[in-house]
Parts: structure tokens; C-alpha cells; sequence
């Protein structure tokens, strides 16, 4: 039987600060080396100081994977000399004198299956190593230190998986649970990573490391599932061995690391007392935890009636989710779900747009209300949406200066209508045969009214001057 | 007596080049020789103990940006990025 | 104007318009001119001192607010960081490195009006007991040059020995502070673990060490705690020591205490005849004072010389590793080079007694040995602990030598290793259990010094200096002459 097991490198980007500085978090806007402090570059003298609030998120995660949290936490030295650890040693944790990391023992339902969570820790990231050319003929290492020393929490899982696609049904799931817990953005660009280990029946275990983004995870997975059975084909022996995914050519190969490499000469950074999590604390963040996907669901189907594939899409999108909570009440929530999920999700489909949208609940809310009163129709809706993501301004302002408020006048309506029986004639003609094409003449009158016509009024309004009906 | 061989091993290990050091060997074997003593302390049941602190003393999770330009108090550096020798 | 006035009297000298900080700045910078060529004390000289007079001066002069220290000349250890100038832990790896952040210490006397006159010597990144491992070369004993000044702190005992300076800080790994406390004939305090700050100190055995004063008289010593110690936020390992002071009854006396006397630190094997015959005389003292000596076995002791260096050893191993010549170090061209022989040759600057701490730091924590050496030393610390706890419970103060022997001739230990770990006998006790000891000078025999440490709970420091005073009161010791 096939056994996949994963590592998964989360770094906590909703974080203001690194694991033990004050540098930024999210290094990614900066200028190379410009986001580092005597601290995360290890200069002599400095000494780590530990971001409550990373400790508090982690726990977050372990809870909401139904691990075990410990009562007090502890960090070790992970020692080893690489260009992009400026102190040469990692500060990560290890459950060595009792369990001390963030979480241990932990599960999560992928389908049918349960993947069970090994372990939990928080740990610093290194820097990026920048090659200068080609891998094989470097004359030397370019180093950016920003990213060092932003926090990690890397989950451990058993080897539970059976094949590519539950590790990739749990990289959803799990980035769906990150994301909702408002501790990591996992669409940022190397704000998650993982290792895999794959092993085929009677195979020894392989690691592959490397692997730069989830979609490519699924990838070496089964590149590596296929090579190992290959091999087994042919009756080879598959080693115990690390090996790389190469990006490039889509493949694995063989990191050919050294057995030295493997002393990590662990021991407990002095510099960190054990921090002391009481119960207390541990109410106090469950209190706080935000509302599990998969409970989010349930109640916008019982509460709210939406069905269950819109309540689905809705839940899981911490940021869609969150502005249907804020927008909806008691009678709208079902039209302020369905709005979010076919209009809504469409215009702000990258992260570019939420980020410079200006959309906020009371729009949304206010939108619903004016169609649900007839004030606007739903086509005038979908055009307020737009200038309301640009600009932000109240609803009734821009309806006033879009003119895009409902013609339930009378007057003005009949105006119009005379108008267009002028125009289509012979649409008159036929309509009187076949009533089906009032639809059509119903459809010139919003063209005419730029879609502000109040729909039923102009059917109205048309019946009776065709006279039929 | 723990082998030359694996001293060896170590030094390479912590990145130190024992060329022309060979007196280190013996005396490292020497003091590694005193340490047995610690075979004789008896402590097999002891749980280790540490230094212990509460959560709310930590940190709050702030950015402030260091003050100064730290890379012009680094070594080496080409533009922007720190030099290093090549990884193999 | 005598450079050999404590702390106290500089301050109410100045305040009685007696000198000018100036004068005695200059004074100060003329005799390490004059001795240091010989004693080696200093590893740089801070060369805006007289300016940092001036301004104080004027000052006092103004009648505006001036810092408790009224610009005294005080000496830093150089592995303790001040912006802007070099910290080179006595090593060549660190030749150049100029340091971007001052430490708390610092910080702290300096806003107290303190003038840091210069950087001391020490053994390499404080790995040593007579700064024979020193990258400069060594201090010299003033009270007999061909004698080693103790270590690792030797040049600041020097400084202040030799009248350079008021007063010194140095740092305390195993004795570092009161082992050349004892050679020098000054005192030497290592607080508690986590009094005072060690933000900018370099790492060297981070889960034990600590910045201490080192001066010519317990008060003194009282005087400088009470500025540097306290909680930072700097330092998750500080604690609160609610703005203890430390001198309002430091003449409380030791009447009706317990002492201990340390059975397995006043063995007769270890000790030479004239430490041994200098403590008994302490002892003596100290009842007559009215405390209550009794002996006390710590049945651990005998242990904790191989506990002590496979500790620091592995604490030492990483935190060293950070010395790869890639972000800071010296100039050596890479190109050619692959990265792991680039660093080895690089780190082949460390000095002979770094290096086989890098190699037994490699060693005793590794998955194949951890078990035998580096688990066992954290467990005789963790039964150790538990043995002082007991103790205290009995005793206010343990007391004992503080070094086995006096200070021995250059050259004489260095060849045999187990010989010369063996001089950290007294002291290792405290870093591992994290108990403030203070190293009082209590006699000179054959022309070199003896030295008594006394040990109290964890953040007694306010009754260790009770005692230490006490006992200070009954001798009165020759000066140094040089």
C-alpha cells in the first residue's frame, strides 16, 4: 500500500512581526536585506525575544487540528551551517523532555479518511538563498535575509495519505482552515511549503524536499509514486533517500546528502524560558476561535435556507464569509449570499482586487435592500457593484450620479413605452399573435432605460397598451 | 578512549579545519576522558529543569523598523544581497 | 588625587569639588598609559573619554541633573557590546567587528553619567581562567606579573586592581568574574541568573552566565547592582527585581546567620595549603561576627566540573557556529572556495582552547554520545539544584574559596587540561544552579591574593552583600603596589 506523509511549512503572515523581532513579518515588499535587525541576522550580542501573539495563533492551529497543546512550551537549537540560518542554528521545537511543542496528536477528516497530525511546532524561517546563474557553475551564493526569523508552524502529518489526490483534498481543506483562522494568507507566494515522504508497498521511505508551492506538491507526489513503482517493476531496489523537486524539469532527484548532515545537536535555546500556557489561556483562545468552516456551512444552510453548494463556496472563503456576516440579516441573508457567490466572487477574483476593493457590508446590504424595495433593478445593481468596488461611496450617491434609480414612474414609464411601440412596429404586429414577444418589447424598454425600468410595472404598462393580457 | 578517528569526524562536523592540530586530538580525548566521571553521579531519575515564564510576559507582536542600515555593518555584499561562497 | 578611591568616595569627591571628573579622567588615562604597556589590561581605550568629561563638568558645573556616577571611569569586559566600537571577545575571528547595538549595562550606567574608559581583555569569547587564551596575548597579575590575573574577566580585574579605573563589568560563566576577583584581590559579583540583563553580551554558555561588577569594595559592588540589574525587555530571561537597594542596609551584619561551609569545596586534596589555612581563618572570622559555621556536604560538586564544560561546550558549539566569515568576520576571499571548506578555513582562526570547545561541543550533544555526556551534565545540574534548595533551607550562605589555589605562573597549568578545569571547582556551582556568589578579598600570602566566596539563594544578592561586607569590614589589605 502507498503511504504519503506530509511536512507543511505555514508561515504566519497575519502576524505584524517576526518569530523574536520586531522586523516585519511579511518581508515581501521589501529591497533586499532591508527588513533585518541585529536580532534575525544573529549579530553577536542580540537575543531572541518571542512574539506572544505567534505563540497564541499557533496554539490556534493546533486546536482547530484537535491536537494536544501542552502546558508549557519549549524551544530548541537545530544546529547545522547553511548560508541562509544566519546564527547557523534554527530556532525550532521538539518534544524532547516531554511534549512541549505547540500540538501533538492531532486529526483532520479528509473525505472518508482521517489524515492523524503528528506534531505541531513554531520555528523561524531561514533567508533565501538568490543564486547568481546557473545552479552548476555558481562562483558564489547570494544571500536575502528578509524572510529570516519569520514565523513558522510546521505541521507533521503520519504517513495516512493513500494517493495524490487526498493530499490534495487535505492542502485545500488545510489552507481553507489557515485562512479562516486569520493566522496565514496561504495565496502569498511561499507562505506555504511542504515536504512529502512516499513510500510504495515493500519500499523503503522517500523524502522529497523542495517543493515550492501545493500545486506542485500533488505533482512530485506522483512523479515519486511512479518512479518507486517503476523501479519495483523492474524489481530495483528504491533507497531510503532525500530527494529535491526540480521545478524545472518536473521531476525528483537525488539530494545525495551526507550522513553528517543529519547531527542537528539538539538542545534547549536558554535564551527562551519555558513559557507557561495555563487553562485559562487555553479557554480564552477557544472563546475567541473563529467559527470552523464546516459548522460555518451548516448553519448558513439550517438558519439561512442557502443551499448547501452556495453555503459551501461561502464558508470556506474567509474573505467572502466575512462580508456576508457583516451584510446579512434576518430576511436578506439568502440574496446577500447568492449575490456574493454569482456577482460578487467574479469581479473580486484575484487578491489584487480585495485588496484595492471598496466594497464593505453596508454596500451590500444596502444594494439587497434597494432591489428587494424596487428602488434599483438587479442589472442597475450589477453596475452600482462596479463603481462601488472603485470607489467606495455610498450606495445612493452613486445610484444619483449613475442615474441609476428605478423608473417606477408612471408617467415617464408610458412616455417610453409609446416610444419604443413607435419604433418596433412590426414587434407590435406580432406580439398581438404571439404574446411571447412582449418579453422582447419588455427588453427595448430596459435598453432604452439603461435597465433602471421597473420590470413588472413596464409589463404592465405594455400589456395594457397592447391590449392583451 | 574515544578514537581520533571520531574526533576527527566531529571537528569536520563544527566546520573546523584540524590540519596541523593534532595536539587538540589528544588533549579533547583527554578531557573528554575527566567526563566519565559522569557515569559515577548517579542522576539517571533526575528530570531536567528549566527556567520558566508566563505568556503575557512575552513580547506583543509589533513592527517597528530597525533604525539602521545593518547590511552596511555586514562584510560582503553584492548590490543588495549578502556574499557567500558557492554551495558546491 | 589617588586613583585607588572606591566608587563612593570618587562620587562624594566630586560632589565636594575635590577634582573634576577631567582631572580624573586624565589622571585615570595617564596611569593605564604608564602601567597597561605591562599589565595589558586594555584592548582599546575609549578615545573620547576626556570629551565625555568635559561634558559632564559642565554639568555639575550648571547645577544640572547628573547621572549617580558623576562620570566615573568604568571598564567593559570586550565581549559586552557599545555601538559603534569594536567588541572582539579577544579573538581574531572578531577583529573587526563593530558592533550595531549597545547592551543594557552599558545603556544603563552610561545614562546613570558612567564614562566607559575602554574594553578589557579576556580568554577567547571568554573560554578560560587566566586570559593566557587572550588572541592579544595576556593581562599580567599586578600583584606579581609573572602570575597569571585569573580569567576569564582577567583585564578587568587587572583595571581595576591596578588602579586604571573605578570600577569594571565583566561576565561570569563559571567563575569568569570572581576567579580573577580572587587573583587581583578585588571583588567580584555574579548575580543571580536573569538579574541583570545580557542583551549585548556575547553568548558564549547563554543558559548560565551573567554580567557582574567588579570593584574595589563591597559597597561598591552594591552600588553598581543597583544601576544595572532589573528586568529588560530586551532579555526574556531578566526578572523583576522590584528596584531592589541593595546598599540602604548593606550593614545589617551577619549575627544569628547560617553559614555552610561546602564540605566537597574545602577538601583538603584540592586545595593548596595556604587557600585552605586562609579559609579556615574565615571561618573564624565569621563566627566571631556572631554567624553560626557549620559544614554541608553538596554531593554533587564533585561532578560538576565535567557537568560545566559539557554544558558550555554544546552551548558554546552553537552559539559560536554564527562565526562563519560570511555576514561579519574578517577579509578572506571566497572566491574558489565552496562553502564548507570557505568556513572551515575561516574558523581555523579561532584560537587553540575555542577550537577544542567547538570539537567537545560537536561531541557531547550528538545523537550517538548525548546520552552519556550532555543529558547526564543537565541532570547533575538538575540534582544539584534540587541539593542547593535543601541547603538554603538550613543556611543563609554557603561559603567556600574561591579558587583552590592562588594564582599560578604563566604557562604552569595551561599544558594539563583536567589540571586546569579543576581551578573551576568552586565556582561552576553557581552558574549551574543560577545562585548569586560574590568573591571577597580576604588575604595576601607569599605577595599574592586569596579570595572567599560566598554564596546565598536565589536573589538573596541584598543579604550575599550583607555578608560579603562583614566580612570585608574585619580585614584590612595591603595595596598593590605598581
Amino acid at each position: 500500500m502507498t503511504k504519503i506523509g506530509l511536512e507543511i511549512h505555514c508561515q504566519l503572515t497575519k502576524l505584524e512581526s517576526k518569530l523574536f523581532c520586531s522586523c516585519r513579518a511579511d518581508y515581501r515588499e521589501f529591497q533586499p536585506n532591508t527588513n533585518i535587525c541585529p536580532v534575525c541576522m544573529g549579530i553577536p550580542g542580540s537575543l531572541p525575544l518571542l512574539n506572544k501573539s505567534a505563540v497564541e495563533k499557533a496554539t490556534l492551529i493546533a486546536m482547530a487540528l484537535d491536537c494536544n497543546t501542552p502546558s508549557k512550551i519549549a524551544f530548541f537549537r537545530k544546529n547545522y551551517f547553511y548560508p541562509d540560518l544566519p546564527k547557523n542554528f534554527q530556532i525550532t521545537q521538539l518534544n524532547a523532555y516531554g511534549n512541549t511543542s505547540i500540538g501533538w496528536e492531532g486529526k483532520i477528516s479528509v473525505g472518508d479518511a482521517k489524515i492523524r497530525i503528528r506534531r505541531i511546532q513554531l520555528e523561524e524561517d531561514p533567508g533565501r538563498i538568490i543564486y547568481e546563474g546557473a545552479t552548476e557553475k555558481t562562483k558564489l551564493t547570494l544571500v536575502d535575509y528578509n524572510r529570516a526569523g519569520t514565523p513558522l508552524v510546521e505541521i507533521v502529518t503520519e504517513p495516512d495519505f493513500e494517493n495524490p489526490h487526498q493530499v490534495r483534498e487535505f492542502l485545500i481543506i488545510l489552507s481553507d482552515l489557515l485562512e479562516n483562522l486569520n493566522v496565514s494568507d496561504p495565496g502569498l507566494e511561499g507562505a506555504m511549503r511542504a515536504d512529502a515522504n512516499v513510500s510504495i508497498e515493500g519500499g523503503s521511505k522517500v523524502e522529497i524536499k523542495n517543493i515550492g508551492s501545493f500545486h506542485d506538491l500533488e505533482k512530485a507526489v506522483h512523479f515519486e509514486i511512479t518512479r518507486q513503482e517503476s523501479l519495483a517493476e523492474r524489481e530495483i531496489e528504491i533507497v531510503q533517500e532525500t530527494r529535491h523537486w526540480d521545478d524545472g524539469r518536473k521531476i525528483t532527484v537525488s539530494a545525495r546528502t551526507k550522513e553528517e548532515e543529519a547531527e542537528y545537536r539538539y538542545h534547549l535555546e536558554a535564551d527562551i524560558p519555558w513559557i507557561r500556557i495555563n487553562d485559562d489561556t487555553k479557554n480564552q483562545l477557544q472563546v475567541h476561535m473563529p467559527e470552523s468552516i464546516s459548522s460555518k456551512k451548516e448553519r448558513y444552510v439550517s438558519k439561512y435556507g442557502i443551499t448547501p453548494q452556495v453555503a459551501g463556496i461561502l464558508s470556506s472563503d474567509r474573505y467572502f464569509s466575512e462580508l456576508f456576516e457583516n451584510a446579512k440579516n434576518e430576511t436578506n441573508a439568502k440574496d446577500v449570499a447568492n449575490m456574493i457567490t454569482t456577482d460578487i466572487m467574479g469581479l473580486l477574483d484575484t487578491r489584487e482586487k480585495r485588496d484595492s476593493s471598496k466594497l464593505n457590508a453596508e454596500h451590500l446590504s444596502a444594494l439587497i435592500e434597494s432591489i428587494k424595495s424596487s428602488k434599483i433593478t438587479r442589472t442597475s445593481a450589477k453596475l452600482a457593484l462596479d463603481e462601488i468596488i472603485k470607489n467606495g461611496k455610498p450606495l445612493q450617491q452613486i445610484i444619483d450620479s449613475l442615474d441609476l434609480g428605478h423608473v417606477s414612474d408612471e408617467g415617464e414609464l408610458t412616455n417610453v413605452i409609446t416610444q419604443i411601440l413607435k419604433e418596433e412596429a412590426k414587434a407590435v404586429e406580432d406580439a398581438k399573435q404571439n404574446p411571447e414577444i412582449v418579453n422582447f418589447l419588455v427588453g427595448k424598454v430596459m435598453q432604452k432605460t439603461q435597465g433602471k425600468a421597473d420590470p413588472e410595472l413596464t409589463l404592465t404598462l405594455l400589456k395594457k397598451s397592447l391590449a392583451i393580457g | 578512549m574515544v578514537s581520533e578517528e571520531e574526533i576527527s569526524n566531529v571537528a569536520k562536523l563544527m566546520k573546523i579545519d584540524l590540519e596541523d592540530h593534532s595536539s587538540h586530538i589528544k588533549r579533547v580525548q583527554k578531557m573528554l576522558e575527566y567526563f566519565d566521571i559522569l557515569d559515577r553521579a548517579n542522576v539517571e531519575s533526575e528530570e531536567i529543569t528549566v527556567q520558566e515564564t508566563d505568556l503575557d510576559k512575552l513580547r506583543d507582536d509589533k513592527y517597528v523598523p530597525y533604525d539602521k542600515d545593518l547590511l552596511k555593518f555586514l562584510k560582503s555584499y553584492q548590490e543588495k544581497y549578502v556574499k557567500a561562497p558557492k554551495l558546491n | 588625587m589617588d586613583l585607588g578611591i572606591s566608587a563612593l568616595n570618587y562620587v562624594s569627591g566630586i560632589k565636594n569639588n575635590e577634582f573634576t571628573v577631567e582631572e580624573f579622567i586624565s589622571k585615570s588615562l595617564e596611569r593605564i598609559n604608564e602601567v597597561d604597556k605591562n599589565l595589558h589590561a586594555f584592548l582599546q581605550i575609549n578615545d573620547v573619554a576626556i570629551k565625555n568629561a568635559k561634558e559632564i563638568d559642565a554639568k555639575i558645573k550648571s547645577n544640572q541633573d547628573v547621572g549617580k556616577c558623576y562620570g566615573m571611569p568604568i571598564s567593559v569586559k570586550d565581549n559586552i557590546c557599545i555601538s559603534g566600537s569594536k567588541t572582539t571577545c579577544a579573538s581574531k575571528v572578531l577583529e573587526n567587528f563593530i558592533a550595531p547595538h549597545t547592551s543594557t549595562v552599558v545603556s544603563k550606567l552610561s545614562s546613570e553619567d558612567a564614562i566607559m574608559i575602554g574594553k578589557t581583555n579576556l580568554d577567547e569569547f571568554a573560554m578560560g581562567l587566566s586570559t593566557e587564551f587572550s588572541a592579544y596575548g595576556p593581562s599580567k597579575n599586578p600583584w606579581n606579573t609573572d602570575c597569571v590575573p585569573g580569567g576569564s574577566s582577567g583585564g578587568s580585574g587587572v583595571s581595576v586592581a591596578a588602579n586604571e579605573c573605578i570600577a569594571s563589568l565583566g561576565s561570569d560563566t563559571g567563575g569568569s568574574i570572581r576567579n580573577p576577583a580572587s587573583f587581583c584581590s578585588i571583588v567580584g559579583l555574579k548575580p543571580t541568573y536573569g538579574l541583570v540583563s545580557r542583551y549585548g553580551l556575547v553568548s558564549y554558555a547563554n543558559s548560565i552566565e551573567q554580567i557582574g561588577p567588579m570593584t574595589k569594595t563591597v559597597k561598591d559592588s552594591a552600588f553598581l547592582l543597583n544601576i544595572i540589574s532589573g528586568i529588560d525587555p530586551n532579555d526574556n530571561t531578566t526578572l523583576d527585581n522590584k528596584d531592589q537597594d541593595y546598599l540602604s542596609n548593606i550593614d545589617e551584619g551577619v549575627s544569628g546567620k547560617k553559614i555552610g561551609v561546602v564540605t566537597e569545596m574545602t577538601n583538603p586534596d584540592g586545595l593548596s595549603t595556604d587557600v585552605l589555612n586562609a579559609t579556615n581563618d574565615a571561618i573564624k572570622t565569621f563566627e566571631k561576627l556572631g554567624a553560626n559555621c557549620e559544614h554541608v556536604s553538596l554531593q554533587m560538586v564533585p561532578y560538576t566540573v565535567a557537568a560545566y564544560y559539557t554544558i558550555t561546550s554544546t552551548e558554546a558549539g552553537s552559539n559560536l557556529a554564527r562565526y562563519d566569515n560570511v555576514r561579519y568576520g574578517y577579509e578572506m576571499d571566497s572566491s574558489g572556495f565552496e562553502f564548507n571548506s570557505y568556513i572551515s578555513q575561516a574558523r581555523s582562526k579561532f584560537g587553540p582552547e575555542v577550537i577544542r570547545r567547538m570539537i567537545l561541543g560537536g561531541f557531547v550533544p550528538s545523537a550517538g554520545h548525548a546520552g552519556k555526556y550532555f543529558l547526564k551534565a543537565l541532570k547533575v545540574k538538575s540534582k544539584l539544584i534540587t541539593e542547593i534548595k535543601h541547603v538554603f533551607e538550613k543556611f543563609d550562605f554557603l561559603i567556600s574559596p574561591t579558587v583552590p589555589i592562588q594564582p599560578f605562573k604563566f604557562g604552569e597549568k595551561i599544558n594539563d587540561p583536567v589540571s586546569f578545569m579543576m581551578v573551576d571547582m568552586n565556582t561552576v556551582t553557581a552558574n549551574l544552579t543560577g545562585i548569586p556568589a560574590i568573591s571577597v578579598p580576604y588575604k595576601i600570602t607569599n605577595g599574592l591574593p586569596i579570595g572567599i566566596q560566598i554564596m546565598a539563594n536565589h536573589l538573596e544578592e541584598n543579604s550575599l552583600l550583607q555578608a560579603a561586607y562583614a566580612l570585608e569590614k574585619t580585614v584590612d589589605l595591603p595595596e598593590v603596589s605598581i
